[in-house]
């Protein structure tokens, strides 16, 4: 199995009406041994932005330390805090720095602009962007993942229904698959609030 | 004038016709399975070996009491991380008496298990009573070892209830055969044997020992990522096996671990039931 799948994870993110919601499980393991089933993989950078970083977890855990930093700065410097499009931006060129010796992590970006418009995005461990309009997917269940977003969503949802949506995806993809699962947190976002919740998945 | 029974010496199986060695030729004579016409036969037997990835992702577990033995499997079946299925039937009845179960190669253990089931039924036949579970794992062992290094993956109990009480061997791919009391089989076979050592007292009932196989199984399920789906469990006793609860890992994680609900999430699971 290869670096990506040493410790496992599932991350995705699915935009809906002036809202978005982004997903991911719960497992740490080490190989196929499962350590922990309480693992963060969303972190905020700011109330209206969000990163869900899968991969390798030591990375996704360094990785997310170095953009918070970044971001702190930013936000002494401009007085504001950095829109979506910029972070994704921001992310990439962090990523394509070390295109030799790279952080073996794929982040999910997900947040709302200044008008609430939802932006989602994707990149591979090198940097790429891949935006999206609908969903987003990452991990090591996101070929399962793909499948199951690309049936069950629609566009603008509302936020009730995109919950329910994200959170089905989320946890018939991690039951196909061995490294990720142990249950689901999930996040909504719209304009004026955020919830958080945890999701009961199989523990197998 | 009566034919000496030499099958316990054929080192190799049968036809794919599935007809043993005719009276008419040499019983000693080695039977075959058809090799590839190929050019590189060491290279085509690398890329077959590595195909069948002998990883026994799994979790089995067997062991010795009181009341007989007590024999149980998960259900997972995994391809690196896909999983192929949360259904696949691990424990294969041999016979009304006696219990195999598969770890490594499904096609390999449901094969030569099979093959062993033949094996048993004509010596039935040819002696006019059961075959031992030290015999029917004796003629297991044998066959595995002709195939050494070949790529079989095969790690296998055999469970049963002879004239000496119950008996329980652990056979493997490498030519291994092992007698015991307690045994557990695959990758989620560390966590499994926690349990079951921890808990294993000879004097069970046979629910008490259901339930100690149950939470092994569950408990690998748990932390072993190649395992999971539905937990079985078998009970081999004096008049042949049983199967006693087929139990699905993911309910049994609540009912073991309720999820205490805090006050809000109360207040929720009331207002929607009612």
């Amino acid at each position: 199995m290869s670096i990506f799948e040493y410790n496992g994870s599932a991350v995705v993110a699915m935009v809906g009406k002036n809202c978005f919601a982004i997903a991911s499980d719960r497992r740490l393991g080490v190989n196929l041994q499962t350590i922990a089933t309480d693992f963060q993989r969303i972190y905020k950078i700011h109330d209206k932005l969000y990163i869900g970083l899968s991969g390798l977890a030591t990375d996704a855990q360094t990785l997310y330390q170095r953009l918070v930093f970044r971001h702190k700065l930013y936000q002494l410097r401009e007085e504001r805090d950095m829109k979506p499009e910029t972070f994704a931006s921001l992310v990439s060129a962090l990523l394509y720095e070390k295109r030799f010796g790279p952080y073996f992590c794929q982040p999910v970006i997900a947040g709302l602009d200044d008008d609430d418009v939802p932006f989602i995005c994707t990149m591979d461990c090198l940097g790429a962007k891949e935006l999206a309009k609908d969903f987003v997917v990452s991990g090591t269940a996101s070929e399962s993942l793909y499948g199951v977003c690309e049936s069950m969503y629609k566009p603008n949802m509302e936020s009730e229904e995109l919950f329910e949506t994200i959170s089905q995806a989320l946890l018939s993809s991690v039951d196909r698959d061995c490294l990720s699962g142990w249950g689901g947190h999930v996040l909504l976002v719209t304009p004026t609030e955020v919830v958080e919740r945890t999701l009961k998945g199989r523990m197998d | 004038m009566m034919e000496l029974d030499l099958s316990g010496f054929e080192s190799c199986p049968l036809f794919p016709g599935g007809v043993v060695a005719d009276h008419g030729e040499n019983p000693l004579a080695a039977a075959s399975f058809q090799l590839p016409a190929c050019s590189d036969f060491d290279g085509f037997q690398k890329d077959a070996i590595q195909m069948t990835k002998p990883a026994k992702g799994t979790t089995t577990l067997a062991f010795v009491f009181k009341e007989g033995v007590i024999v149980a499997a998960d259900s997972r079946a995994t391809m690196g991380g896909y999983i192929s299925s949360q259904s696949v039937k691990k424990i294969v009845e041999i016979n009304p008496h006696m219990l195999g179960t598969i770890a490594g190669g499904a096609a390999d253990c449901q094969f030569w298990h099979r093959n062993l089931g033949i094996k048993c039924r004509l010596h039935e036949l040819a002696n006019k009573r059961r075959i031992s579970v030290t015999g029917a794992s004796k003629l297991l062992a044998n066959i595995l070892y002709s195939y050494k290094g070949m790529g079989l993956s095969v790690g296998t109990m055999i469970a049963g209830w002879d004239e000496k009480g119950p008996g329980l061997y652990y056979v493997d791919n490498e030519g291994g055969r092992l007698k015991g009391t307690r045994f557990s089989v695959g990758s989620g076979s560390p966590y499994a044997y926690g349990v079951l050592d921890s808990g294993y007292q000879f004097n069970m009932s046979v629910e008490e020992a259901a339930e100690l196989a149950r939470r092994a199984i569950y408990h690998a399920t748990f932390h072993d990522g190649a395992s999971g789906g539905v937990a079985s469990v078998y009970h081999v006793g004096p008049q042949g096996w049983k199967k006693l609860s087929g139990d699905d890992v993911g309910e049994l994680h609540y009912k073991y671990y309720p999820m205490i609900l805090t006050p809000t999430e109360q207040e929720m699971a009331d207002t929607s039931a009612a």
